[in-house]
Order: C-alpha cells, then structure tokens, then sequence
C-alpha cells in the first residue's frame, strides 16, 4: 500500500487563492492575446480558448507541481498549465512556431507539453491522455517513487463518449492510482449539445461504476472549484484512490476561435453555467479581502506586459527551417544508419 | 516608418477565402493594438481582423464585399520602428525575406522552393470530367514478343554497346520468344568462337546511319531512263561534268516543283526543306560519305561542277567537314559505276529520299523514224523514299520528271 | 534439447526482466497464467510486480505503456493477437509514434504481437498487421522467422528507444526449433541470405521465410534452379541494399508476404526494387501474398488463402520461364 503523504485535509487560503485568481487572469489575457494574433493572421492552424473554465482548471493545476506530479491537460486548460507552472513564453512560441519552444515548430498550439516535467502533450485524440497518465504513475509505483505524486487529467463532456476514456478510466481504478480525472461539462462537444452526447442525468454518476470517489461542483464558482479539486488531489495525494470530478460550466467561446458558436442558445447563455468565472472570481477575491481593486488593476498591467514581452520574443525568434529539418521519427541509431532510401522530397 | 500588413487570417482549417463585410477603419486613422479593423465572413462564421500592434492605417487594399485568399495583405498599417520593437511584429517583406534567406542558405533557387502553401489564388476549380484523349492502348496489349527488351537486357546490352539490331540474331527462349540475359550471353560465348576484328570507326557510323533509317517504312520504285541526250551533250563539254551532277540537277529542278516530296516527318508535322541542298554518295575506303552540294535548284550544271569535283575529291581524302555534310534534304547516288543494274539504296537517317541511278546499258529499240533497230543507252533510277511522307504514285511522277530533264541536258 | 521459437521469447524476456529494472510486461492473461501462449509463463513468480495482468483494454493497455515510457520504463505489453491492436492503433501511431518527433522523449515501448496463421484459428485470430504499423513514421517493425532471430530481436527491441512492433509468428511458435538462441549478430535493419543463389530471389519474412526455402528445395530438385531468399528480419526499416544486391545477381524478384495483398511490405519491396534497381530486372517483379478475403477459419481454406511452397513454386516457375 501506499504511504500516505504528509499533506492533509485541504485549506483554501489567501495565498492560494491569489495564485489562482493570477493564473486565471493570465489565462484569460493570454487566451485575448492569441486570439487577436490568429484574427490578425499572424497564427495560423486554430486557436482553442477555456474562456469560461479557468477556475475549474486553474483550481487543479494549482494543486499540482512540475517536476513532481503528472498533468495531461487538454485543450481548454490554459489556466490549469499556467498555474502548473507553465511560462507565458512556452505558450507564444508554441503558438508562434518558434524553434525555440517545446514543440520546434513540429507541432503546435494546445499539443505542447514537457513530458519530462510531467507536463505531457497531449494528442488530439480524446480520452487517450486518461490511461497515459495512468502508466506514468504506474512507472513512479513500480520505481517506488510514486509517493506523494498525483496524476491528472481532464476531459470534456465529449471525451466521455470515448472507449479510450472508459478504458483509461477503468485501468485508472482497477490500479488504484491517485489520480484525479476532471470533467469539464460545458454543455456542448463543438456544437453537439450534451443530451446527444450521454443520456444519464449526471456524469459523475459513473464515479460509482468505475469504483471511483466522485465529486460534482459549479464550475463557475473559482472559491467552490478551488474547494472540490483541493479537497480532490489532496485525497487522492493520501492514498485515497483515484478521483473523478464533474464541474457543470459554459464555453464562453466557440470550440474554436473559427467558430462563432452560433448555436449555443440565448438561454444557455443567461443560464447559471453561463457565468463568467473571472467575474465571479474578481468578486470573490474582492470580497474576500484579497485583493483589492487596485491590486487587480496592476495586476492587469502586469500580466499584460508580460504577455506583450512573449508574442514580441517568440515573432523574433527563428521558425523552423524546412531545408535543415531532421526528417528522422525515430531516436534509435536505426533509424539513422539504416538503408532506408526514401526520397524526402 | 515601417509599414505592418494587414491579412486576411486563416478562418477555420479548411477556409481558403473570405468576404469583406465590413472597413471599420479608413486611411489615416490611428489604431491600437488588437483591435478590429476589417469585418470578415465565411460560410463558417463572421470576424474581425485585428491588428498586431498599434499606428496609422497607411493603405487598405480590400473593399467591401470582396472576397480575398487566406494570407492576402489588405491593407497597410504604419507603426513607429519603437512600437515595431515592443510587438514583435513583422514588417511588410520580412516574412517573404526570411523565407528567401532560407531557401538560399539551403542552396535552392525560390522557384524551386517549398511553395505547397502558398494559397493567394484562393484555390482552384478542380475539373469534373477528363476524357482520354487515347482509345485504347497504342500498342496491342500483352503482345510484347521477341522485339520486348527487359530493363536488365536493356543494361546489359548498353554495357556492351550493343543496339536492338545486334541481337535480332539471337533466337530468344523467353516468353513470346524474346532474347533473355542468358541467351545473350551464351551467343556471346559462341561468337567468341568465330575470328572477329574490329570494325573501323567509318564501318560504325554507316551502320550506326542505316540501322536508325531502318526504322522507318522505306520503299523503293524504279523507272527507266535514256541516257544518249546526256552523254552526248556531256562528251562536248569541257571539263566533262559527271552523270551523276547531271542527275542531281535534275533531281533538285523536279523537287523544287514539287518540294513536299523532300518533307521530312517529325511527330504530326511535316519539316519542309529549307535550301534545295542534296548530297551525293562517294564510295570510300570501308564506307560511304555524303557530301552536300549547295543551292542545286538556282545553279547550272557548269556552275555546280567545280564545287562538286572539290567536294567528291574531299570526300575521297576524308577531308570533309561538319559544313559540307549537314543540312541535306536529299542523296543522289551513281551505283551505276559499280557497274549494277539495279539496287535500293537507303536514304539517310535525317532525309526521306534517295535517288538511284543505275549503269547504262545499250539496247536495241525500235526506230519508226529509220524503221529499224538503233541503239539506245538506257538506265534504272531508282527512288528509295519514306511511305509515311509519300506515296508511290508521288514517287513515280517524281522520276518521270527527272527523265524528262535529263533528255534536255542543255537546260539543266 | 532443442529450444523453440516460443521458448526463445520467453527467454528473452526473463534476461531483460533480470538484467534491466526499467522493463516490465504488460497485457492480458499474462501473470499468472503465463500467457494464452505461456510466452510469459513463470514470469510472474519471478518478478512479482513487473508481470502485470492487464483488464482488457488494448487501448489502456498502450496508453499505460507509454505513460510508463515517458517515465523511462521499458515496457513490454503482449498483445494476446495481433489482431486485437486494432483496438490499441490510436495509443500506438498516434501516441506513441508520433512522440519522439513531436516532443523530443523518445518512447522505448515493445508490442509483442503473435502474428499470422494457424489451421482453424480464423479471421480474428490470424492477421499480419506489420504492413499497418510500418506505414506510420515513428514505429520500428520487426518479423523475426527463426529462433535465433526471436531471441536477440526481442531483446534488441526493448533495447531500442523507439516503440517497437515485435511480430512474432504463433505458427512458429512450437513449430520452429534450433539448438540454442545463439544468432549471426546481425542488428535490426539488417536483412540476411537465409539460402543462396542465382536465378532469382524471394524476399521474404517471418514465416514466410521458411515456405520460401521449402520452394526453393523443391525447385533445386526439379530443375537445378538456385534461388535466393532474402529474410527481411525487419521490414522497418527495410534493408533495401541486401535486396537490391540479391537482385543484382539474379534479376528475377519475388516479394513473399503472409499479409493482404493490397499495399504492404511486399509492394514496399517491388516498388524499391523498381525504382532503385530498374536496370537490373530481367522479369517484371511478381508479388505473392494472402488472398484478399478475410483469413479463414476451415483448414483447407486456410491453407490455401496464404501463399504455401507449392503457390511459390508456381509463382516462381513463372517468374523463370519469363
């Protein structure tokens, strides 16, 4: 069995709070900023924001630690990588193609990650992150360097539909891992409304099925997700076994910046998913007492110039040179010394 | 001041263009950085294009309701070199630059470079139905029979300069009879049995000459000619010019009539002479040269005969140069002084005529004028020409012409 | 006392479990039961922990492996039948083969695949999935066809940084036995002459390899024809020099395959042949391989819907009489 890690029951405090409500702001600026570079032509490929989920993913990357943990984020979890710990800087480039990014030019946008930092990269496959955070754990477990650690992943309501998603998630429990899976249910797989999509009244009723602890909570609410998914990775962190956590919220944008989600309806829209978490946020850190107008207010500045500096460093940087490219998939000798003869014109 | 473009952004994965709703800005006005200047649509949704840093709109190349390829530059927007330096931003050219410079540092020319994504034209209309312009295979299918060369043959053979020819002696034991590798080989080891010597380089470039002519479909006609009106004249000329110049003479007049004859074919054209210039044959060691008289048709037999007695002399030392043998249309050639009486010469590779003419030989014809027998000197020519640009009865007519000629010698 | 095909992969993954504390195996049935082939019988006993029964979810089953790989394990997952990876295709040529190009972490994952035929097992129980996997940039492929081969491959695999598809031959499995494990040496990527000879050559691989060697006997007894076989040992990468030399000396190309016949490593070899040795094809270069059908259950069509010596006879008679 495991040991249980020293860190006990959870507390949202001030300071925890803050890190969340930064990285959610430098989520949402940073999500603008490349939205204007894609409308501007600058990016090209597509950009996919998590407008609308920040709390929900900044609340679960807060609780996690590069180096340490091992997180698989999708495609909407910009706030939940850069409360991890991701720069700005890895993020422009990626997006920009500079060679010096992760990625090299190779791949783009939201597939960038440090596998090595427990930061993986994600595919565009859905549900197939679930079971490679799994092994990565199982790894740490037969190395004997897994206590303390906590695998994550999140999902979309759509990924649910997946074989890989279920299997992933049932490998995830047969092994007992401590690992936290977190549904994002916003409503819509791109334009496929959820009654489409499953037709039981709450996903994490399948918690059960799976033999997992399932938690629920209102996505827009930072101080209620901030709740839920400490209280959740801290479980999971002591030996309690894997996690599944819904959290009932609206995209605020369309499933791409190409898409002006015209189908989401104006109901939808004033419903309660259809809050904005960072205004809900800034109140609540307000009204908390935890920031003051003011300091948000810098705090805008702040970020902002931050971002301003990365676009700026990741344009001038140089973009991956087709003539000079190592055309070669493969790392072994092998693949290099082969006879292979392909004609890679 | 540095001018940013403004383009028309990617709008989706598959979008190649889109419609200019909107202009919400004009030339001169100052904008901010990422803000929406130009409303766009496609059959997807509707957008703004933002700009990536702040300035002065310098040109707006796009109107309103216009579509434009993904990547087109809509306008242009002047920034301060400082605002330039803060956004990171590229200015107009850079981009173009940049690839350049890398394609040159790779050593490939910008024609050659990668240019899959290149998409100003917006796309192409692709085209719905091609029809063969070929019924059927040009060749019976399958039928490939001894004739058929396999690649490794065709390797072997080049090894050992050897042309389809050369083989045409082997009895193949392949399929449908074609000669393989190993019975190649194995009539190399028997000829290796028989003396051999090596032909000359003259003997090569003959057989190289007649092997290529070969290939087409060549046909001989023949038609009799009397030869005592030209000798006659000729015995009271001085110097004597020779029969065959008298031939040639009457050949390039006869041509001259009818030039089409002396066409030259090349795919679904025919090549019409240029200058009514025809070689003549001159036998010489271990091979035939074919040395080209200039302009026969505007020239006189005694005009002609001292540029011909120099040429057949050069011939005959091997003196000939590049110049006096290209550009022929046509060969005349006198077997008639090997003493034969008949024979099918074969034009060379680049001409589709050859005229022949044999030895005289005296016979007795009926005279109603003397009522009697009297001699007469009567020779064959013969024309070989190309049946893909003639035919026989053109043939014909040519060589009644030619004998006709040469009964007024005086006119040649 | 011989040792069989089998034996040598069980062997080769108790070497790597013992030598290397990074391998562990992965997939169904495989702990305590040893296996639906016993490849990983006692397996289990010995190291407890590092043989582990997996639920069956073949697309888990490579996601885990490649989680663990990124964390520098070197798995081994068996795939209970090659077939069933349809089920995993999405973790193997998207996930884990696209990885090291993508990110720069190599995956050192190894699929063990029991490949192709065997009397009665059927359309579900018999497929050769190589071709599939080599068309993915990313992904070595390995057929080993002898005992030797199944050894020092399985072991070179694991061994190798990249994700590794091992096709191992189940008709091979017991079927096929040697001395010992001792091998020539020759390193993935390297083809080998399993028979010499003059007239023409096969190209072939995993159990392929030895129905074109019966061929070739029967060939050498009707006609005195020498024929050369080629054992790709691994069809990615494809040793292009080794076939290109052989058809060098013969001029004559049979490319052998237990896989369907549209694509695949055998029109990877014509088509190399082709456009690399042209000039040297005395014959048009002929391809032998499964029907196009599903493979059947009933022996006699079976034995049939694969090439056999004697459709390699016919096939080669023709090829020397062109």
């Amino acid at each position: 069995m495991e040991k249980p890690s020293p860190i006990s029951k959870f507390e949202l405090n001030a300071e925890h709070g803050r890190a969340l409500f930064r990285a959610m702001l430098t989520s949402r600026m940073l999500e603008a900023k490349l939205s204007s570079l894609y409308k501007a032509g600058k990016i090209v490929g597509g950009v996919y924001l998590g407008k609308g989920q920040e709390a929900l993913s900044a609340s679960l990357g807060i609780c996690l630690k590069q180096g340490r943990d091992v997180f698989a984020p999708l495609i909407r979890d910009q706030a939940g990588r850069t409360a991890m710990g991701e720069e700005i800087i890895e993020v422009t480039r990626t997006y920009l193609g500079s060679v010096e990014g992760p990625m090299r030019g190779r791949d783009g946008n939201i597939h960038r990650g440090r596998p090595k930092d427990g930061m993986l990269a994600m595919i565009s496959h859905l549900g197939a992150a679930v079971s490679v955070v799994a092994g990565a754990l199982m790894a740490k477990r037969l190395r004997g360097t897994l206590a303390g650690v906590v695998g994550a992943t999140c999902v979309g309501d759509g990924a649910t539909s997946t074989g890989a998603f279920h299997e992933g998630l049932n490998v995830v429990a047969v092994e007992k891992l401590p690992m936290v899976v977190v549904i994002a249910n916003n409503q819509y797989a791109y334009s496929t409304p959820t009654q489409s999509q499953f037709a039981c009244e709450n996903l994490i009723d399948r918690a059960l099925g799976y033999g997992l602890v399932g938690h629920s909570v209102d996505g827009t609410d930072m101080l209620a997700c901030a709740e839920v998914l400490g209280e959740a990775v801290a479980r999971a962190r002591r030996g309690e076994g894997p996690q599944l956590v819904e959290a009932k919220l609206l995209r605020l944008s369309g499933h791409g910046e190409h898409d002006d989600a015209s189908y989401v309806s104006e109901v939808m829209r004033e419903s309660h998913a259809g809050r904005d978490c960072m205004e809900v946020a800034r109140a609540q850190m307000l009204e908390k007492g935890w920031h003051s107008g003011s300091e948000i207010a810098d705090l805008e500045a702040e970020v902002s110039e931050q971002i301003v500096a990365a676009v700026a460093m990741a344009q001038k940087e140089n973009v991956p040179n087709p003539y000079t490219e190592d055309w070669c998939a493969i790392a072994s000798a092998i693949g290099r010394t082969s006879v292979e003869s392909e004609l890679c014109l | 001041m540095p001018e940013v473009p403004i383009l028309m952004p990617q709008l989706g994965e598959s979008i190649a263009e889109a419609t200019i709703i909107r202009l919400a800005v004009s030339v001169g006005d100052t904008v901010e950085t990422d803000q929406e200047i130009i409303e766009v649509e496609t059959n997807k949704a509707t957008m703004g294009v933002t700009t990536l840093c702040s300035g002065v709109m310098k040109e707006i190349y796009a109107t309103e309701a216009q579509s434009y390829a993904v990547g087109s530059v809509l306008g242009l927007l002047e920034a301060t070199q400082e605002e330039v330096e803060r956004t990171g931003v590229s200015v107009a050219g850079s981009e173009e630059e940049k690839d350049r410079a890398l394609a040159e540092g790779a050593g490939v020319r910008e024609d050659e470079a990668n240019l899959h994504f290149k998409t100003e034209d917006g796309g192409v209309f692709e085209r719905r139905v091609v029809e063969p312009n070929v019924k059927g295979l040009p060749v019976p299918a399958g039928k490939k029979g001894s004739l058929y060369i396999s690649p490794r043959m065709r390797a072997r053979m080049d090894e050992l300069g050897l042309q389809a020819a050369d083989i045409s002696a082997i009895p193949g034991t392949g399929r449908g009879g074609r000669v393989t590798v190993e019975d190649l080989e194995s009539f190399l080891e028997y000829i290796d049995t028989w003396p051999s010597s090596p032909a000359s380089p003259m003997r090569l470039a003959v057989a190289d000459a007649m092997r290529r002519s070969w290939m087409r479909p060549l046909a001989s006609v023949g038609h009799p000619v009397v030869l005592d009106h030209v000798l006659d004249y000729r015995r009271q000329q001085s110097p004597k010019p020779g029969l065959t110049l008298y031939v040639l003479r009457a050949f390039a007049i006869a041509l001259r009539e009818e030039p089409t004859a002396a066409g030259f074919l090349m795919g679904d054209r025919i090549v019409h002479p240029r200058a009514f210039d025809i070689g003549v044959a001159v036998q010489v060691n271990d091979g035939v040269m074919v040395p080209i008289v200039r302009h026969t048709d505007t020239k006189s037999v005694p005009e002609l005969a001292e540029e011909y007695a120099l040429l057949v002399d050069q011939a005959r030392n091997r003196r000939l140069g590049e110049s006096e043998l290209k550009g022929g249309i046509a060969t005349v050639t006198n077997f008639g002084t090997f003493g034969l009486t008949w024979g099918t010469p074969i034009p060379l590779p680049n001409e589709s005529l050859i005229l022949g003419v044999s030895a005289g030989v005296k016979r007795p014809v009926w005279s109603e004028q003397v009522n009697a027998f009297i001699p007469v000197t009567e020779a064959e020519l013969v024309l070989t020409f190309d049946h893909r640009v003639i035919d026989g009865g053109d043939a014909g007519r040519l060589l009644k012409r030619v004998a006709e000629l040469l009964a007024k010698p005086s006119e040649l | 006392m011989p040792v069989t095909y089998i034996d040598a992969i069980r062997e080769a993954q108790l070497y790597l479990l013992e030598t290397d504390p990074d391998v562990f195996l992965y997939g169904q049935d495989i702990g305590e039961f040893g296996g639906a082939f016993k490849a990983t019988k006692g397996l289990q006993e010995r190291f407890p922990g590092r043989v582990k029964d997996a639920p069956i979810s073949e697309d888990a089953m490579i996601g885990v492996a490649v989680g663990a790989a990124i964390e520098g394990m070197k798995p081994i997952v068996e795939m209970q039948f090659a077939d069933f990876s349809s089920i995993a295709f999405n973790q193997i040529v998207n996930q884990a083969a696209t990885h090291y190009y993508r990110t720069g972490v190599s995956i050192p994952l190894t699929v063990r695949m029991p490949s192709g035929g065997t009397p009665g097992s059927g359309p579900f129980h018999s497929q050769s999935m190589e071709s599939i996997y080599a068309h993915y940039p990313g992904i070595v492929v390995v057929t080993p066809a002898t005992v030797a081969d199944a050894y020092s491959m399985l072991i070179e695999s694991v061994q190798c940084p990249d994700p590794v598809v091992y096709c191992e031959h189940k008709f091979l499995y017991r079927w096929l036995k040697a001395e010992d494990f001792k091998g020539d040496g020759l390193p993935i990527g390297k083809a080998r002459i399993t028979r010499s000879g003059k007239h023409a050559t096969v190209v072939a691989y995993s159990a392929m390899v030895h129905e074109a060697v019966r061929a070739a006997d029967i060939l050498q007894r009707e006609g005195g024809w020498e024929i050369e076989v080629v054992d790709l040992r691994s069809v990615k990468p494809m040793d292009t020099d080794t076939i290109i030399a052989s058809v060098a000396r013969t001029g004559r190309l049979l490319a052998l395959g237990e896989a369907f016949p549209w694509g695949g490593v055998s029109a990877e070899v014509v088509s190399r042949v082709v456009a690399e040795g042209f000039h040297l094809l005395d014959a048009p270069p002929m391809r032998l391989n499964a029907k196009d059908t599903p493979v059947p259950y009933h022996p006699k069509l079976w034995a049939a819907h694969r090439p056999t010596p004697e459709s390699v006879c016919v096939a080669l008679r023709q090829l020397l009489a062109y």
